[in-house]
């Protein structure tokens, strides 16, 4: 059999991304056993730093840091087991589960550099442009700098 | 509304029936998957075309299983009737105006029937759809008429500034359109041996 292609998924703790999550598995893992692609799933732990931002008066104390990371370590965990139940609920167990630190943009495609993926999967919140320039958008920046095929999967806003 | 030049053809092997576009939730539902692939005549979109029939329709297809199925999609930009040279406004006489539309036409059937090749070499079967006007705004309109599962284009790989002045319908329809979109990159020049 020749070796699978790659296929990247990225997750964020939102419903739009497990919606594209479940949206690849019934297009590209059913039957699961026959699949063309390896699945794997990252999700990007973002720094406690830069999920605070530079803070101000007050803010820069370690005790905020530490709860922070708390947070964002327990929300990765529950992404992952979130995925993990999902994928087994379809059957799909050939999967690869990765959490790594780093803003999400960069974290996707330098994944990309790391596994061969001929895919990556996002998710998409759905931003207007003005949203999008403000809170930035990764399905964006990945887009363009991503080195492979980029599949953006939209939650639609009415379920026809 | 604008108006909308739209030619179907179907294979001549295949011979597709025009499916109701229904919502129910059928059985089957899973398995008929539209694929809606724009096209036009660069080769990075014939790339996105190879593409999407090789890592989408590989399995083979189970007797019982509708196959997915693949809509082409060609817009051709409108021409205006009229030539702005520097100096007064000059009309396009008629015969111009048949020539283009002939060589359009040419273009277009070129492109499919490279396109229906590749697609019956991988036994898939194919619709193509002919629209005139804005590429980016026909290909949304057309993913939502057609109530496509995924749509499929390529990317010439712009860079951020040529993006800005030449404009991106990839781009654009990753934000606009409301199915899932596969933008297919082309693949970098040491990756070549990767293929096949």
């Amino acid at each position: 059999m020749a070796d699978k292609q790659v296929m990247i998924m990225a997750l964020d703790e939102s419903d739009h991304s497990f919606y594209a999550l479940d949206w690849i598995l019934t297009q590209f893992f059913s039957p699961p056993s026959d699949s063309a692609f390896k699945l794997i799933i990252i999700h990007a732990k973002t720094s406690p730093v830069s999920a605070i931002g530079l803070g101000g008066p007050g803010l820069g104390s370690t005790d905020v840091l530490h709860l922070v990371e708390a947070d964002l370590t327990k929300t990765a965990e529950k992404v992952i087991s979130r995925a993990k139940d999902l994928c087994t609920s379809r059957s799909v167990t050939d999967v690869q589960y990765e959490v790594i630190k780093g803003d999400a943009r960069n974290v996707m495609c330098e994944a990309v550099e790391k596994f061969h993926a001929s895919v990556l999967t996002l998710g998409s919140h759905g931003y207007g442009a003005f949203k999008r320039a403000v809170l930035g958008s990764v399905s964006d920046y990945c887009c363009h700098h991503a080195r492979c095929s980029v599949m953006i999967v939209k939650k639609p806003k009415q379920i026809n | 509304m604008d108006t909308t030049t739209a030619e179907t053809s179907s294979t001549g092997a295949e011979g597709a029936a025009h499916q109701p576009l229904t919502t129910a939730a059928t059985a089957e539902e899973k398995s008929k998957t539209k694929v809606l692939v724009a096209m036009d005549e660069s080769d990075g979109s014939f790339y996105a075309l190879k593409w999407a029939l090789d890592h989408f329709f590989w399995y083979p297809i189970q007797p019982d299983q509708e196959p997915g199925m693949i809509i082409l999609v060609h817009v051709q930009p409108i021409f205006q009737p009229f030539i702005y040279p520097a100096g007064p406004v000059v009309y396009a006489t008629p015969s111009m105006l048949d020539s283009v539309k002939q060589a359009q036409a040419q273009n277009a059937a070129s492109i499919f029937s490279r396109a229906l090749q590749m697609c019956k070499e991988k036994k898939i079967k194919a619709e193509t759809l002919i629209l005139e006007g804005d590429p980016k705004d026909r290909i949304c309109q057309a993913a939502e008429q057609l109530h496509a599962d995924l749509l499929v284009i390529g990317s010439r790989g712009l860079g951020t500034i040529k993006r800005a002045f030449l404009g991106s319908a990839s781009n654009y329809c990753a934000h606009h359109v409301q199915c899932p979109i596969l933008i297919v990159k082309p693949p970098p020049p040491s990756k070549e041996s990767h293929l096949e």
